[in-house]
C-alpha cells in the first residue's frame, strides 16, 4: 500500500503537461476543431457527435524519462533503473496526463444559406494532472542527507495539479465577411475532483555546525488544496458513483469560462487564426480542505539543562515549529490558458475538373502548408510548441493532416489525422510520435484522438 | 488513394510494438535513506556546577525521547549510530551517563563516559555507539533520556572557576523502507 502511494506521489509529483492539439487544430473537416478555436472556419448545416464516441481523446507526456526508462523488463534492479531516472530529470521535467471525452455535441447553422452564423454546443469530461519532477524530495526519499550534506533542498520543487471535471459549453461563430470569421464559447465547468499545490516554497539543508555536528534547518511554506474528497474520507455510506454523477452534473464546484477566436484570410489562399481556450475559473466553495505545513525549525538535538531543567521533547518540538495544519477555506483555481495561432499558404485548385453547372465556382485548395504556435499557461513558466503541417484534400470526403512538432517532450514529433465523411458520416482519427510507435514504451509522449460525427454538409446554394 | 493511406495508417498501429515492460517491478521498490542530524549539544559553564558557593557534585537532566517509537521509525529504521564528542576545559574529571528509559521508567541501556580533568592541552573525548538488532530494539522502546553528570574529586569548584563542559552530538540513520 505505502508502495503504491509513493508510486502515486512519484508520479503526481511530475505535472501533467500537452493539451497540444496540433492536428486537430483548424483540422475543420471535423467539427471538434472548434473545441480547439471557436472562430474556425467549420461549415455545416447541423451535426451531431455519436454519443460517448464523437470526441474521444488522450495525452501522456513526459518530459524526462519513458515508461521504458522505469519499467523495462530487462533484468536491471528496479531500484537502479529509479534512481537513474531520477538522477537524469531536474526539477523542471514535467509529467502530464489529460483525457477528455465527449459526451454528446452539437451543433447547426442559424438562418437561410446567405447567413454565415453557426451554433455548436456540447458537454464532454475532463482529467487533467500535471506535475513537475519532485526531484529534491526523491533524492530525500532515495539518499537521505548524508551523501549530500551542504545540498540545500528545495520544497518547491513539489509543484502538482489534478483535475476532474467536466464542462458544458455553447459556442457561436460568425463569418462576420468574406475575410474573418468570429467566435466564441461559453463554458461551464463543473468541477468533481481537485488537487493543487503550485505555490510551495522552502527549503532543508545540513551542514557542518561549530557548536553542534551540524547545522541544520527546514523552513517550510508549503499548501495543498483540495475539492471534492472530503465525504470519502471517513464512514462514507453513499454512492460513489452517483455522487460523481451528480457532481458531473453541474453538481459540483462550479465555474465559468471563455473562448474566443478567429479565422482571418488577407488573401484567398493565405489564412490566419488565433485561439484563447479556457479563459476561466472554478470556485471550490463545497467539499474543500486544505493541508498547510509553514514554519522554520532549527535542528540543534536535545539540549539538557543542568541547572534549571528542561524538558524539551523533540518531537513536539518540531511539530510546533511546522504544524501540519489542516484548513477549511474555500479556494479559486484557474483552469490552465491555451493559445493556439497558426498561418496557412494554400495552393492547387482542388475542383472537379468538369464544368461545375451549378455556379458553385468556389476555389477549393487542394493543399496547405502552415505553422502553429501553441502555449499553455503553467505553474513555473508557460509550455509552448511549434508545429510545421501539412494539409491535403483527396476527394471531398477525405483529408489528412500530417504535422512535425517541436516542444520540450520531443524535437521529433510527427503526427498524422485522417478526416473521412461517407455519406453523412464522419469518422477521424489522429495520432502524434508517430516514429515511436516502433517502441511505444520509450516515447516521451502520445496523444490519441478519434470520434464519429453525422454531417449536415452547409449548403450555400438555395435548394 | 484513399486505401493507400488507411493502409499506411492501419500498419503503423498494427506494426507498432513495445518493449517488455514489467510494471510489477514496483514491488521491488526499496528506499535506502540514510539520514544524519543532531543528537544532543550542550556547553555548561564551570560557575553552573556551583551553587550558593557549594559545589553539586551531580548534576542531571530528564528529557522525553520518544521519537523512535514514532512508526515509521519502528517499522523502518535498521540501524542508528550515536556520534558524541565531549571538550572538557575544566579542571576536573567527569563521569557522564546517558540513560535510556523505557515507558515504566526503567532504565533499559546506558553509555558511559569518562571525561578526564582538563590539563592545558585540548583532549577531545569521543565515541561512536551504534544500535542494531537486539540494541536497536531498546532505543525502539526509549521513551525518555536522562543525562546525569557526576564530578570527579579534585580541586573545588568555585563562581569564579573557568572553563566549561561541552558536548556535541550526532546521529546516523540507517532506513529501509520496502
Amino acid at each position: 500500500m505505502r508502495k503504491t502511494v509513493l508510486l502515486f506521489i512519484f508520479f503526481v509529483a511530475f505535472s501533467c503537461f500537452s493539451q497540444n492539439r496540433q492536428i486537430l487544430y483548424n483540422f475543420t473537416s471535423t467539427p471538434q476543431s472548434l473545441l480547439t478555436n471557436p472562430g474556425s472556419d467549420v461549415k455545416y448545416n447541423w451535426f451531431v457527435g455519436i454519443p460517448l464516441l464523437s470526441g474521444i481523446s488522450t495525452n501522456v507526456g513526459s518530459s524526462g524519462f519513458s515508461v521504458y526508462d522505469l519499467f523495462a523488463d530487462n533484468g536491471v534492479d528496479f531500484n537502479v533503473k529509479l534512481r537513474n531516472v531520477v538522477f537524469s530529470t531536474s526539477r523542471n521535467d514535467k509529467v502530464s496526463i489529460n483525457e477528455q471525452l465527449e459526451i454528446f455535441s452539437g451543433g447547426f447553422k442559424l438562418g437561410d444559406w446567405q447567413e454565415g452564423s453557426y451554433v455548436s454546443f456540447g458537454m464532454y469530461q475532463e482529467m487533467d494532472v500535471f506535475t513537475y519532477v519532485p526531484k529534491d524530495f526523491a533524492i530525500l526519499a532515495l539518499d537521505g542527507n548524508q551523501p549530500h550534506l551542504g545540498k540545500v533542498f528545495d520544497l518547491g520543487d513539489l509543484t502538482t495539479r489534478g483535475e476532474m471535471l467536466s464542462v458544458f459549453h455553447f459556442g457561436i461563430h460568425k463569418n462576420v465577411n468574406e475575410e474573418l470569421i468570429l467566435g466564441a464559447r461559453a463554458k461551464i465547468y463543473s468541477s468533481i475532483f481537485n488537487v493543487s499545490s503550485t505555490k510551495n516554497s522552502g527549503y532543508f539543508y545540513t551542514i557542518q555546525g561549530t557548536n553542534s555536528i551540524y547545522e541544520q534547518v527546514i523552513s517550510s511554506d508549503m499548501l495543498v488544496n483540495t475539492s471534492g474528497f472530503t465525504n470519502y474520507i471517513d464512514n462514507y455510506a453513499g454512492n460513489v458513483n452517483s455522487d460523481i454523477m451528480k457532481k458531473a452534473f453541474l453538481g459540483g464546484n462550479l465555474g465559468l469560462g471563455l473562448d474566443l477566436g478567429l479565422t482571418y484570410y488577407p488573401r484567398k489562399n493565405v489564412q490566419f487564426t488565433a485561439s484563447l481556450i479556457d479563459i476561466g475559473f472554478i470556485s471550490h466553495t463545497k467539499e474543500f480542505q486544505s493541508y498547510s505545513y509553514k514554519g522554520y525549525y532549527k535542528a540543534e538535538g536535545l539540549t539538557p539543562d543542568f541547572i534549571a531543567g528542561n524538558t524539551n521533547d523533540l518531537v513536539q518540538e518540531f511539530e510546533d515549529a511546522i504544524p501540519l495544519d489542516t484548513l477549511n477555506y474555500k479556494y479559486t483555481t484557474w483552469r490552465p490558458l491555451k493559445f493556439n495561432s497558426s498561418i496557412q499558404y494554400s495552393f492547387g485548385d482542388g475542383r472537379d475538373s468538369e464544368c461545375n453547372c451549378l455556379g458553385d465556382n468556389e476555389m477549393v485548395y487542394k493543399n496547405s502548408v502552415g505553422a502553429q504556435l501553441f502555449a499553455m499557461s503553467a505553474p513555473r513558466s508557460p509550455l509552448m510548441a511549434l508545429t510545421a503541417y501539412y494539409r491535403r484534400r483527396f476527394f471531398d470526403s477525405l483529408e489528412m493532416k500530417a504535422t512535425y512538432t517541436v516542444d520540450s517532450f520531443s524535437s521529433k514529433n510527427i503526427g498524422l489525422g485522417l478526416s473521412t465523411t461517407i455519406g453523412k458520416v464522419n469518422f477521424y482519427v489522429l495520432a502524434d510520435n508517430l516514429l515511436e510507435y516502433q517502441d511505444i514504451s520509450k516515447a516521451n509522449s502520445l496523444s490519441f484522438q478519434l470520434g464519429f460525427n453525422i454531417i449536415f454538409p452547409d449548403k450555400n446554394t438555395p435548394d | 488513394m484513399k486505401k493507400k493511406i488507411g493502409i499506411v495508417f492501419l500498419c503503423i498501429f498494427s506494426l507498432s510494438c513495445s518493449s517488455d515492460l514489467d510494471f510489477n517491478q514496483v514491488n521491488d521498490l526499496k528506499l535506502e535513506p540514510v539520514v544524519v542530524t543532531n543528537l544532543a549539544t550542550f556547553d555548561v559553564q564551570a560557575h553552573q556546577f556551583v551553587d550558593g558557593g557549594v559545589e553539586q557534585t551531580v548534576s542531571g537532566d530528564l528529557m522525553d525521547f520518544d521519537v523512535f517509537k514514532e512508526s515509521f521509525f519502528d517499522e523502518n529504521l535498521t540501524r542508528a549510530d550515536f556520534f558524541f564528542e565531549y571538550n572538557n576545559t575544566i579542571n576536573r574529571g567527569f563521569r557522564i551517563n546517558i540513560f535510556f528509559v523505557d515507558a515504566n521508567n526503567a532504565a533499559i541501556y546506558t553509555i558511559p563516559f569518562n571525561i578526564p580533568a582538563y590539563s592545558g592541552t585540548q583532549n577531545l573525548v569521543t565515541k561512536t555507539e551504534i544500535f542494531q538488532n537486539v540494541k536497536l530494539d531498546l532505543l525502539k522502546k526509549t521513551s525518555k533520556v536522562a543525562f546525569v553528570v557526576t564530578l570527579l574529586p579534585g580541586p573545588a569548584l568555585s563562581e569564579n572557576s573557568l572553563g566549561s563542559l561541552k558536548l556535541r552530538s550526532s546521529a546516523t540513520l540507517y532506513f529501509v523502507v520496502e
